[in-house]
């Protein structure tokens, strides 16, 4: 180079990757996918100690938020990772209604075909036996028929509400079931579903002298059971997902599908497996929900499929797929279970404002998302 | 003169009554990079997916090492070590290099497909077989999207290549990309070359590219082979010409100083 007077000595052996630092560990935890998530989470849980700490995290607050946020945890689990594979679901409310009613219609009048009574176990795994086909059969129409998964699922949001009220007609003579025995006290899997756990919690709390009530005995025994349910399920496919090899196969079937293929990656399986997850994860809603309450209803479910991919979106999985993750999607659940549980707790708020709240928080997330993903992509 | 890696004899392949190739026979070798070029819809792309198992041939054969095979889909052709580079480079773009790198042939422990990956391993593997071919990258675990476009390049072959590719297709590398970059692509594919094992068939529509690092040319027009031969051979007026589906420069010229 002749003219280089201006050049500075190491321009030639400066590289492309020198551009990226490698980044210190606030600057790497800042830029995880989960923070948007998380510091929504913080402001949220500040928020309400403030205006109304009482009630929010007394024992039986914590209690039955951690029940809601459970709840809609166990179903945004499965839909974040179908939406990170590239696919919709909207199916799963029904599929709870439908679950709840099949497991209500047995343990009421008997397994089908005249087998006898049903226990809550024959009872649980006959209705997976059918849910989880339905999950395959929505899954095995999508990767055949290449059609939307958008529209496939909207069909069966349709055909599971419909063929649930029915059902519930045909067997029981009106759309729902209640008065059930209450299964839990004396069966193991009712209980599994329906019962207490981290009671340990709540005796410690007593010990502490923070969990009486006025007589001055224990106040709350324990959790629901869905809790443990949640962890176990959103435990499960955080390793999954971070950590296998199916896990990658899901990122990359999301990401590019075609790519995929390409590779190796057997994508349509992928698909059929987490619609079958996604009809799991609503069945064990439907479980924690019957055993728990005794009663089955056909409108249980509604708007819940609508919830789970909310919650997915507030998380930090991004609708196109590709991209997400299972601990963003915790947050994600604990701040619309907490806001539409806790709006209630605060009285100069008109409780209805929480829809309007959850909407503000959805856009705000897809918004923030959308910038993360531009970051990655380098804005495609 | 050696035994071929691949030899194409007279490939045809009609989609109805469209005949996309009419009777393509070509020769690549290893060691060498094999500049496949023609104007668009000369059947380029036909060529290459027939070769990589895309599309199956009407008529011909295909032989690798001397042996006539036939790839049923894109998975056979790649069992026996042909690699192609599409232009989209099949990456997606919001996660690591090294699951990238290793998609759908992930190092594991356990049962499929749930097995435990080997993180440590697959980025050291991924940083190494990159840092063969010419590119260090810092962290295997960034994401794609934040690579430059012949980093995503580099990736996309080092991959091919660690997964056993004898023969890498290139289809357009230096496209859509910038200057320097497109040097970049260039040096990595000669380093490729220079492994002395590896063929390497590059399309592209840049004569420039061609020139800079092709030992051998073949050029389809309308389906048919109008020339082919061997870097030293031809001049870079027959280059241009027969890119061009053989019309000649000066008439081109010619007819564009026609338009006022």
């Amino acid at each position: 180079m002749e003219s280089a007077t201006t050049e500075s000595a190491d321009t030639g052996r400066r590289q492309e990757a020198d551009r990226l630092k490698h980044a210190g560990w606030f600057s790497r935890l800042v830029h995880r996918p989960e923070i948007g998530a998380f510091s929504g989470m913080v402001v949220l849980l500040v928020f309400l100690a403030v205006v109304a700490g009482d009630v929010v995290y007394n024992p039986l607050g914590i209690k039955n938020n951690l029940s809601i946020i459970a709840q809609l945890g166990i179903i945004a689990t499965g839909a974040c990772m179908l939406m990170i594979a590239g696919e919709f679901d909207l199916s799963i409310g029904s599929m709870i209604g439908f679950a709840g009613m099949s497991m209500a219609v047995m343990l009421k009048w008997g397994l089908p075909f005249g087998l006898g009574p049903a226990s809550p176990l024959a009872a649980l795994l006959i209705t997976l036996c059918i849910t989880l086909s339905i999950g395959w059969l929505i899954g095995f129409i999508v990767v055949r028929t290449r059609l939307s998964s958008f529209i496939v699922t909207l069909s069966f949001l349709f055909i599971l509400r419909g063929a649930t009220e029915v059902c519930f007609r045909t067997f029981n003579g009106s759309t729902q079931v209640s008065g059930l025995p209450d299964y839990k006290q004396t069966d193991a899997v009712a209980a599994l579903f329906g019962g207490e756990t981290f009671q340990w919690f709540y005796d410690v709390l007593f010990w502490l002298g923070l969990n009486y009530n006025r007589a001055g005995d224990q106040w709350v025994t324990g959790f629901d059971a869905k809790v443990a349910w949640w962890l176990a399920i959103a435990g499960v496919a955080w390793f999954v997902l971070s950590r296998t090899q199916v896990g990658n196969w899901i990122y990359a079937t999301g990401g590019n599908e075609e790519a995929a293929r390409a590779n190796g990656v057997p994508t349509d399986k992928v698909k059929v497996s987490l619609f079958m997850f996604t009809a799991f994860c609503a069945t064990i809603f439907a479980a924690t929900q019957v055993f728990d309450t005794n009663t089955a209803d056909a409108a249980k479910g509604n708007l819940k499929e609508l919830e789970a991919i909310a919650a997915s979106v507030v998380g930090g999985v991004i609708l196109s797929g590709g991209f997400g993750s299972i601990v963003g999607v915790v947050f994600g659940a604990v701040i619309f279970g907490l806001v539409q549980n806790s709006v209630f707790y605060i009285s100069w708020i008109d409780g209805s404002y929480y829809r309007t709240f959850l909407g503000t928080v959805l856009l705000i997330a897809a918004l923030s998302n959308e910038t993360i993903r531009k970051r990655f992509t380098g804005g495609i | 003169m050696v035994q071929p890696l691949i030899r194409l004899e007279e490939i045809v392949k009609r989609f109805g009554n469209f005949t996309a190739l009419d009777g393509v026979s070509m020769e690549v070798h290893p060691g060498e990079v094999h500049a496949l070029l023609g104007d668009n819809g000369a059947g380029k792309s036909t060529l290459i997916k027939v070769l990589a198992g895309v599309h199956q041939p009407t008529s011909g054969r295909i032989y690798v090492d001397g042996e006539p095979v036939s790839f049923r889909n894109p998975l056979a052709a790649s069992d026996a070590g042909i690699g192609t580079v599409y232009q989209d480079l099949a990456l997606n773009a919001l996660t690591s290099v090294t699951r990238n790198f290793f998609m759908g042939r992930e190092i594991t422990k356990g049962a499929r497909p749930f097995g435990i990956m080997q993180t440590r391993e697959m980025n050291r593997i991924a940083r190494e077989e990159m840092g063969k071919i010419g590119i260090d990258i810092a962290n295997p675990e960034q994401a794609v999207g934040t690579m430059s476009g012949g980093q995503k390049q580099t990736l996309a072959i080092a991959r091919a290549i660690y997964f056993g590719a004898r023969v890498l297709i290139l289809d357009e590398p230096t496209s859509a990309l910038g200057q320097k970059q497109q040097l970049e692509v260039l040096k990595t594919i000669k380093t490729v070359r220079n492994r002395g094992d590896i063929a390497v068939i590059l399309i592209t529509h840049n004569e420039i590219h061609a020139q800079l690092v092709a030992d051998r040319y073949t050029f389809l027009s309308l389906g048919r082979v109008i020339g082919s031969g061997v870097a030293d051979e031809l001049g870079g007026g027959d280059i241009r010409r027969l890119m061009a589906g053989g019309a000649e420069m000066a008439d081109l010229e010619q007819e564009l100083a026609t338009v006022p």
